[in-house]
This record gives C-alpha cells, structure tokens and sequence, in this order.
C-alpha cells in the first residue's frame, strides 16, 4: 500500500510530459495529417506521391523504431542534439499525422459527390468548395476516429521511456526499480492511464452526441 | 445564346455523346428527353463543365467555354444548375445555402446578399423557412432552395438536371410551377425531364436525344402527336 502512495510524486512528474507530449504532438500531428490526407487526394502526381510515400512509411513501421531514429538516428546525421521533448513531439507529431492523414481521406471521400458539384455549380474555386462546404462536413464525420487517435497517441508515448522521456511509465519503472517492488507501482502506471483515457472517451461521446455524428 | 457544335464526350472507351449540335436561343425554354443512359444529363452537365468535353465547342454568351484556358469557376458561376437530388449544403441554413455564392464569388455584402436571397426565397414560397436546415423541409421545398440558391448568382441560362425526379408524386407541381414562372419571366432554360406535360405546356422546343445524338427535335405538341422516328414513338409509348 505505501508504494501505491510512494509512486505517486512520480507518476505525477511522469503524467506532465505524457500530457504535453501527447497534446503537442498530436495537435501538430492534426495539421500535418490533413495537408496529407488533402495530398492524397490531390490529382498533382508529386503531392500525391509524397503524401503516399509519407503514410507508407509511418504505417509500415513500428514508433519505437520511429522515435529511436529520430532522436539517436537524425541527431547523429545532422550532428544535432535534439532534447527529448522535442524528438518525442516530432515522433508523436509524424506518427499521429500518417494515421490521421487517412481519418482525412477517408472523410472527405464520404461526402457525397454533389456537394462537390453543388459547389463547383455556383462557381466557387476548389479550395472555397473544400474549406466552405466539404471539410465541415467532414471534420464532423472525423471526430470519432480522430479521438480514437488521440488515445492510441497517449499511450504510444510510454515508448518514449526507450530514450528516458521522463512520462509515466518511466517514471513508474524509476520507482519500481528503486524500491524493488513491482507489483503496486505498475498498478498505478495503469490506473494513471486509465485516469486520462477513460474520461477523454466519455467527453469524445458527449461531443459527438452533442454534433450528432 | 447557348451554341453547341459536334460535341463528344467518351468516358474510357464509352462513348456517351457522339455528336450533338444544337442552338438555343435567349429566352428559350427547350426540354431534354430521352431514355435513361442516352446522354441527355451527360449533355446538360458538359453545358457547365462539370464534365470535360472530348471534343466539340460550346459558345455560351459569345465566349467559348470549352477552350483549354477558359476560368472554369467564372463560367459556372453564370450558368445556374438545379440538380435531381437537390445537393443542398446540410450544414448550413436555407439563407446561408443561397448566400454563399453571391458572397464568396460576386463578392457581395452579407446585407447585399440577404436582401436578395429573401427575394428570391418570397418568390418560391419559402420565406418563412429562411432559417430552418435542409434537412427539416420536405423534398419540393428543397428544391425550390435549391432553385433560388442557383438563381442567386444572377445566371444567364438555368440548366435542371432532372429537377422532379426524386419527388414524392405530390411534390412535384410546386417545383414545376416555380419552373414556369421562371420560364415566363424570360428565363433561358435547358431541363433534361420526364415531366411530359412540362415539355409540352412550358418547353418552346423539345430535343430528344437517343443513343448520343440528337434523334429528332422540334415543337413538343407536334413532336409528340406526331413522332416521325419509332425510336421516339416507342419511347413516348412507353412513359405516357
């Protein structure tokens, strides 16, 4: 019982940067994926294929090779010293933004061809078509997978512990490791995520019933 | 007003229109008919490039619109298209569905553009629903929306792509007799129908198309008294 208590300082230090880690990365992530998931529906043969390439490459490989590319593999490259925040963010940022680049398309391409043409008819350009008629439209359909996203973001940066990102579950290992107890610590590494995800599930569904998506 | 000379449009390897050239004249009412996969709605959407001519030139108001340089948006935004399942903008209001355009593209005022949307919504019959969605007006309503949305960028010529089809039966005469006052207020109107009794009461000339050409056309109560091709007797006995 007293490491349950014990941990806690830790898990809280831990919880800080999973939340801004995750936040950052994914409202980032938010923007990168929808200029891709736009790219991938581009007719330009460049963009698209950029974009495609970009998604394939995230989706086809696992983040804790992402991260440790990232913050070991460019640092070394370039000959920088990117800090750990900044690598965690980039990795979360690109990762999250490959995934959602899909939500994206996926989303515009549910919306019926004569809204497009409704808006083509009255001669709005192909950007006000997008921005003024489609992507509202989409951005509600979105809403559930892009929570799902967020989620999976969360609990993607207890990866980071693989380059000492002071989040959760590394703070939680710091711990256990000191004290030689293991059970009560992961336990509450547990219950600190499931402290963030459930409620972000439940405000996800009150959002949605409220946009009635 | 409309010039149509020796249009085709194939997609892939199906050639849809295999010829058409027409004249329509300003403040012609002509109506399209044909059976379903003739190229009549293939036709009426080339008039406002929703689809890319394979070959052939169309002049709408002096201007060539089918030249590879032409401001495809600029184009459009003159010629005005009601389509069969309406295509309203669910998310916005009856009054921001027809004011979009006028703002974003003839650059008007908010003020501008409203005082000229509850014209045209008086005009229909719908100015009480000004502030309702889409979603919570019956089909005919919709439409007539979807008419007053088109009217609003102050086209030169309507185009109606099937503008009755998707109605419940009763529906239908509302929209149709928004169309005729239309018609009667010097409109220049291209309507691809079923609507016989529209053809012949409204339409100044009717164009029949089959198979993609234009299989006969002419004055709709002696076109469908007496239909010279039997394509077109077998097809006006089968709808009438």
């Amino acid at each position: 019982m007293e490491h349950l208590i014990g941990v806690l300082p830790y898990l809280l230090v831990g919880l800080q940067w999973t939340f801004l880690i995750t936040v950052i990365g994914v409202a980032i992530g938010f923007v990168i994926g929808t200029f891709a998931g736009l790219g991938r529906l581009s007719k330009n043969k460049l963009i698209f294929g950029i974009c495609t390439v970009y998604v394939e490459i995230i989706r086809g490989t696992p983040i804790l090779v992402q991260i440790l590319f990232i913050y070991f593999g460019v640092s070394d490259l370039f000959g920088i010293n990117l800090d750990k925040l900044t690598a965690s963010i980039i990795a979360i940022a690109l990762n999250a933004g490959a995934y959602i680049a899909e939500i994206v398309r996926g989303g515009v391409q549910s919306i019926d061809k004569g809204q497009f043409e409704a808006g083509d008819s009255i001669g709005l350009t192909k950007s006000q078509t997008m921005w003024h008629i489609i992507w509202p439209q989409a951005f509600k359909r979105i809403i559930p997978p892009l929570g799902n996203q967020f989620i999976i973001s969360l609990k993607d940066t207890s990866l980071f512990s693989a380059i000492a990102v002071h989040e959760i579950l590394y703070q939680g290992r710091q711990y256990a490791s000191s004290v030689f107890v293991y059970f009560e610590p992961y336990l509450m590494v547990a219950i600190f995520y499931l402290a963030i995800t459930i409620p972000a599930s439940l405000l996800l569904r009150r959002l949605e019933r409220r946009l009635d998506v | 007003m409309i010039t149509v000379e020796n249009l085709y449009k194939s997609f892939g390897d199906n050639e849809v229109l295999k010829g058409i050239s027409n004249e329509i004249a300003e403040r012609e009412v002509v109506c399209v008919i044909g059976p379903s996969g003739s190229g009549k709605s293939t036709f009426l959407r080339c008039l406002n490039l929703l689809e890319e001519v394979t070959s052939g030139t169309i002049t709408i108001d002096g201007q060539v619109i089918t030249d590879k340089d032409v401001d495809v948006p600029k184009i459009r935004s003159q010629v005005g298209m009601v389509f069969q399942h309406f295509n309203l903008f669910p998310h916005k209001t009856v009054l921001e569905n027809i004011i979009l355009g006028p703002m974003k593209v003839r650059k008007l005022s908010r003020e501008e553009a409203e005082e000229k949307a509850y014209e045209l919504l008086e005009k229909v019959g719908l100015s009480d629903k000004a502030k309702d969605y889409p979603a919570s007006l019956s089909g005919g309503q919709q439409q007539r929306v979807a008419i007053s949305r088109a009217l609003a960028m102050d086209p030169k010529v309507m185009l109606f792509d099937e503008p009755t089809s998707a109605l419940d039966p009763e529906l239908v005469g509302e929209v149709l007799s928004v169309m005729k006052e239309l018609a009667q207020d010097g409109m220049t109107m291209v309507v691809v129908t079923h609507e016989m009794s529209f053809a012949r009461d409204v339409g100044d000339r009717v164009i029949f198309i089959d198979e993609g050409i234009i299989m006969e056309e002419g004055d709709p109560k002696e076109m469908f008294a007496n239909p010279k091709s039997e394509r077109l007797k077998t097809f006006l006995g089968q709808i009438l």
